[in-house]
């Protein structure tokens, strides 16, 4: 739409030099954020144990990682990570679209007692025990069931939604209803593939929830095989920060921060895949057409 | 898609309305039974001291809830179960939640009422928890019982009684923090391990100002720990050359109960330590450290004296050091003349009132505890074959471990070196386990457990965190000594009013 | 058109017209079902719970206490460390949020600026990574990095000869250094929320902008800003409901030497109602906390209300 070459002719040359200046800053906000990742990283490299910060390892080696995607007791937290933060993904979205597209919809009766009745959850809650004991009732506890269920409805991100189907032309719903669409096909056909920006940002929202999410798990599942990465994780580290005992078996420094890495690596794919959708001008085209 | 949502609509109302009644029956039942145990559980103990031993019926399961330092789940866990069960007949069902929030799920289990038969508890939940009712009183059992004359030091065992009654057994010692000295830097500075505050201090000053590692002057540590004050109980359990006879915490002087904060020796202490401080003696990160920065710093070669745990730990630390100091030495000394190390009341393995068959469960598992045979052969080193083997010479060795096969187990519950019984397996240690615990022994003092008032459990960790500050504040220098301690008083003296009255009340 | 039909339904508000609306919208009210279902199963159902604010609830003790709890917090022998820790943590979390929603909002600006999409991403991707760092680690990395023996800061202000400062223990430096590591940790992440909005943007208004001759400067400030108000609102007003639960940021990054700036509420209730397990007390600070929450989102929202038109709620 822009055509802006680097340029210094007339007019351009602001804009030139707000561009540089641009550049630049973004490169020292990419450093700072890099320095401590490039420690862990380090240190999850190099052999020998070093107190400070070490960008560079000193005796290099890829021990840790191997170790993490060989010992069964490393991988399989990892892939009851990727499980749950997928199946959560998909769950929480239904859950959020549903939600958000009926508190869209201006003119239902009840609407507003529903947005009040989900609002409410977000500042109440009844607590630990309360929680756990229904859980329990309901049979969830120790299953995974008690970390999927109860965050797939986040009131935060159903109100984000509704937001961004507040933002489709309301021409378009009305056009689709005079063709004699029923809700269920506007929300198919048109809401959701105009959503797309949404969809993708929430589900990120989602993803990440589910895959940093350690309280749950520790509070409401005893069988340690139900553990997810971040639950090893934060074992790995507190027993390290806090051990008294030394029988508490540790995996040791490297593997630590190691697993501080992998922990970080699948979102490294996950948001170039997700900026994929962040495409400007779908909502407008479609009314266009 | 109609169809679809009715049935899902109506799987969900289904569900719904079960759920609603399925947790409101579980929620009022689980309340009304954990009243009824608290209530039941001093009446208990008279019916056990009636019955035979004899007729002691066996139970054919029992629920165990332990923390980390039983062996975990994916270490082979199992081994040991099968191991119970092949010795006595009895299923062992064990409830192991993650170790550092191992106390938050038992406060939930006895919440909710999804009480173990047996359990292991710290200083402070033991005397809670015995004192509310929930424990079960063991003590004609023991008195009674064959493990009785196996365990060497009564001491052990009068450490935890409360009011005379007894509510569960040690596996093993308490075990406490001794401090060891870079003995490589004491000999190039020609000096022995001191042997009174003024030594200890004098060592410290060459530590800082001669470096004898050749690190730059800045970079040594002469000495480190994990904080002024511990996190748990008890909190004078680190810098001991530093508190001597002090503690901040609530302490029993002259018949009478006092906060320890506000006593002379504490004021003396603190002044000590602040000292100490603004001289760059001690370690000038203190505040943010964890035992995990402590132990880093150390390896590193850097730290000159540091508190840390008696036995093993003086192995590790010489371990992890070595490849960043040669010629490092991680030497114990004896506590210097003015005070003494500190040994925790064991952490106790009881018997909880909720338990239907405590008889049962005193003699085919707490007694297996220190049997002085095959029961604490498997607490201690496992199963043969599977952790742990005999050599030729007939002593045992660990296998290695099933998470890690390039480290070796190190106990399969408690810790071999530390035991209570005469009895011990067949093992060689290095003499750096040996030394430094018999050192510690020789050093120590039993700490009283906690005394336990409604006020206290109440306000305790509140005021903790209050004494913690104000410990730091001055150390700091924001305050001098005697203004931090009045300004604490101002500001602590509605709690510790309350607790007090009720201690000495 | 449309009028014309509204003509022929019966009137508002009439029984005959509401039972002719709902079943005309039926199928909106089935969609909402399993949100109903679940909202109530997980999170009404537990609200049962919210009783125990008035009771004294322990391992070993159910029993009614009336307001005991509320008076102990607020006149009690706690209560000078409760309402610091009240004041600390609106201080620590409104700042926060303020600074985060100006920060997110700026970065998420220039992000769009960014003409390749592949740089974008790249920076975008490295920017929110932090955020997939759990707090007990960030808190190790950045004692390390903040160390008066040492660390990166402290040997780059030795250069200038400035001696070293102990930023986590001292009470002027520690706010501002918790909000700096607050922002390393989350802006990145924050911005995505923003960006995704930004493509909602009608690419028209900057053309129509750009003919009138508005710079860059002007364009983000007339066109780029209103169009996100909604989403900045939004966010901000949901944030506020939660602005009293700050919790692990202060958790892990707080001390006893800055415990006077340091303490929040939710730090103190997890002392009292996790690691002393005094339910009762625990519950009463959680429901003081959703008052506050409830009763501050009320307030922007009719704010929101009274300058925008439009309620969030």
């Amino acid at each position: 739409m822009m055509s802006e070459k680097m340029s210094f002719k007339a007019g351009y040359r602001s804009r030139t030099v707000f561009r540089l200046c641009n550049g630049v800053f973004m490169a020292l906000i990419v450093l700072v954020v890099m320095i401590p990742l490039l420690k862990v990283l380090s240190d999850s490299l190099d052999k020998t144990t070093r107190y400070g910060i070490n960008l560079w390892p000193q005796h290099f080696s890829i021990d840790a990682y191997k170790t993490i995607f060989t010992n069964k007791n490393l991988y399989t937290p990892f892939l009851i990570s990727v499980l749950t933060t997928v199946v959560g993904t998909v769950l929480g979205l239904l859950i959020t679209t549903f939600g958000a597209y009926v508190l869209n919809q201006p003119t239902l009766i009840g609407r507003k007692f529903f947005s009040k009745f989900i609002f409410i959850t977000m500042i109440f809650n009844g607590g630990l025990v309360p929680t756990f004991l229904v859980l329990k009732g309901l049979g969830l506890t120790n299953t995974l069931g008690a970390v999927l269920l109860p965050a797939s409805v986040n009131v935060f991100n159903m109100v984000l939604m509704r937001n961004f189907f507040s933002q489709i032309p309301n021409s378009l719903f009305e056009s689709a209803e005079i063709d004699g669409c029923s809700p269920i096909r506007i929300f198919g056909q048109i809401v959701l593939p105009l959503s797309l920006p949404a969809l993708a940002s929430i589900g990120l929202f989602f993803a990440v929830q589910f895959w940093n999410e350690y309280f749950n798990y520790v509070m409401y599942i005893t069988d340690t095989n139900l553990y997810n990465f971040q639950v090893k994780l934060r074992e790995l580290v507190l027993n390290d920060q806090n051990m008294m005992d030394p029988s508490v078996v540790g995996f040791g420094n490297m593997v630590k921060n190691a697993a501080v890495i992998v922990a970080m690596l699948p979102f490294l794919f996950v948001y170039p895949f997700a900026q994929r959708y962040f495409i400007s001008g779908v909502t407008l085209g479609a009314v266009k057409e | 898609m109609n169809t679809k949502h009715r049935v899902f609509a109506s799987l969900a109302s289904v569900a719904l309305l079960a759920s609603l009644l399925s947790a409101c029956g579980k929620s009022s039942d689980s309340s009304s039974s954990s009243s009824s145990e608290s209530s039941s559980g001093t009446s208990s103990s008279s019916s056990a001291a009636s019955s035979e031993s004899d007729s002691v019926k066996k139970p054919e399961s029992i629920k165990l809830m332990v923390d980390g330092t039983f062996l975990l789940k994916e270490n082979g866990q199992d081994i040991i179960e099968k191991g119970y069960e092949d010795l006595y007949g009895i299923d062992l069902i064990i409830n192991q939640p993650a170790h550092n929030e191992y106390y938050e799920k038992v406060d939930l289990a006895f919440t909710t009422g999804d009480i173990p038969d047996v359990l292991i508890l710290d200083n402070r939940r033991y005397t809670s928890y015995a004192y509310n009712g929930a424990l079960y009183d063991i003590t004609d059992l023991y008195e009674k019982s064959e493990i009785k004359n196996n365990i060497t030091d009564q001491g052990l065992i009068d450490a935890i009684r409360l009011d005379g009654r007894l509510y569960g057994i040690p596996g093993s010692r308490g075990n406490g923090t001794i401090t060891y000295v870079r003995g490589d830097w004491m000999k190039k500075l020609g000096l022995q391990a001191p042997k009174n505050y003024d030594e200890f201090i004098n060592m410290l000053r060459k530590f800082k100002n001669e470096n004898p590692s050749g690190l730059a002057p800045n970079e040594v540590i002469p000495i480190t720990a994990a904080g002024l004050v511990n996190t748990e109980y008890p909190l004078d359990i680190y810098l001991r050359e530093f508190y001597w006879t002090a503690t901040p915490d609530f302490v029993k002087r002259d018949g009478k109960w006092v906060d320890g904060m506000t006593q002379d020796d504490m004021k003396q202490a603190l002044q000590r330590m602040h000292d100490a401080y603004a001289e760059g003696l001690i370690d000038p990160e203190i505040i943010t450290n964890k035992t995990s920065t402590c132990r880093d710093k150390f390896n590193a070669g850097k730290v000159g004296a540091f508190n840390y745990w008696a036995g093993t730990w003086n192995l590790n630390l010489y371990n992890n050091t070595v490849p960043n100091v040669p010629d490092v030495e991680v030497t114990p000394i004896p506590s210097i003349k003015e005070t003494y190390y500190i040994e925790r009341p064991a952490v106790a393995v009881c018997i909880t009132s909720a338990c239907k068959n405590p008889e049962g469960v005193f003699k085919y598992f707490l007694s297996t505890l220190a049997d002085g045979k095959e029961g604490q052969q498997l607490w201690t080193v496992g199963v043969e074959g599977k952790t742990y083997q005999k050599e030729a010479d007939g002593s045992l060795t660990f296998m290695p471990t099933i998470q890690d096969p390039t480290k070796p187990f190190t106990k399969t519950w408690f810790e071999p070196t530390l035991l209570i019984t005469k009895w011990a397996p067949n093992m060689k240690y290095d003499e750096r386990i040996t030394n430094s615990l018999s050192m510690f022994q020789s050093n120590m003092k039993i700490y009283p457990l906690p005394p336990y008032s409604k006020a206290l459990s109440d306000y305790g960790s509140e005021l903790n965190s209050i004494k913690a500050q104000y410990i730091a504040n001055i150390v700091f220098g924001d305050y001098s000594v005697e203004d931090g301690i009045a300004a604490y008083q101002k500001e602590a003296a509605s709690y510790v009013e309350s607790i007090l009255s009720e201690l000495n009340g | 058109m449309f009028a014309a039909k509204e003509k022929e339904r019966p009137p508002k508000r009439s029984f005959a017209y509401i039972k002719n609306k709902i079943y005309r919208d039926r199928l909106y009210y089935l969609m909402f079902l399993p949100v109903a279902v679940m909202t109530i199963l997980f999170y009404y159902l537990p609200m049962v719970g919210i009783r125990f604010a008035f009771y004294e609830y322990t391992p070993f003790k159910k029993e009614f206490v009336g307001l005991d709890n509320f008076k102990e917090l607020f006149f009690g022998v706690m209560s000078k460390n409760f309402w610091r820790a009240f004041n600390n943590t609106l201080f620590l979390s409104i700042v926060n949020l303020i600074l985060a929603t100006i920060i997110s909002v700026v970065l998420a600006l220039l992000l769009n600026d960014l003409k390749s999409r592949k740089i974008r991403g790249g920076i975008q991707t490295i920017l929110y990574l932090p955020h997939f760092m759990s707090w007990v680690v960030v808190s190790s990395i950045f004692l390390i990095i903040l160390s008066p023996q040492g660390g990166f800061i402290n040997n780059i202000l030795g250069f200038f000869g400035t001696e070293p400062i102990y930023f986590m223990a001292n009470k002027k430096w520690w706010v501002p250094v918790y909000l700096f590591i607050c922002r390393w940790k989350d802006t990145g992440w924050g911005t995505i929320i923003y960006l995704a909005a930004l493509t909602g943007l009608n690419p028209e208004l900057y053309e129509a902008a750009e003919i009138d001759g508005a710079g860059k400067f002007k364009q983000a400030l007339y066109v780029t800003l209103p169009g996100l108000m909604t989403t900045i609102i939004t966010v901000f007003v949901l944030n506020l409901g939660k602005v009293l639960n700050i919790f692990e940021s202060v958790f892990v990054l707080g001390n006893d030497q800055v415990k006077e700036v340091s303490d929040v509420i939710s730090v103190m209730a997890y002392r009292i109602g996790m690691k002393g397990a005094d339910y009762g007390m625990g519950t009463a600070i959680g429901l003081f906390k959703s008052v506050v929450g409830l009763v501050l989102v009320l307030i922007t929202d009719e704010i929101n209300k009274k300058i925008r038109g439009s309620s969030l709620l």
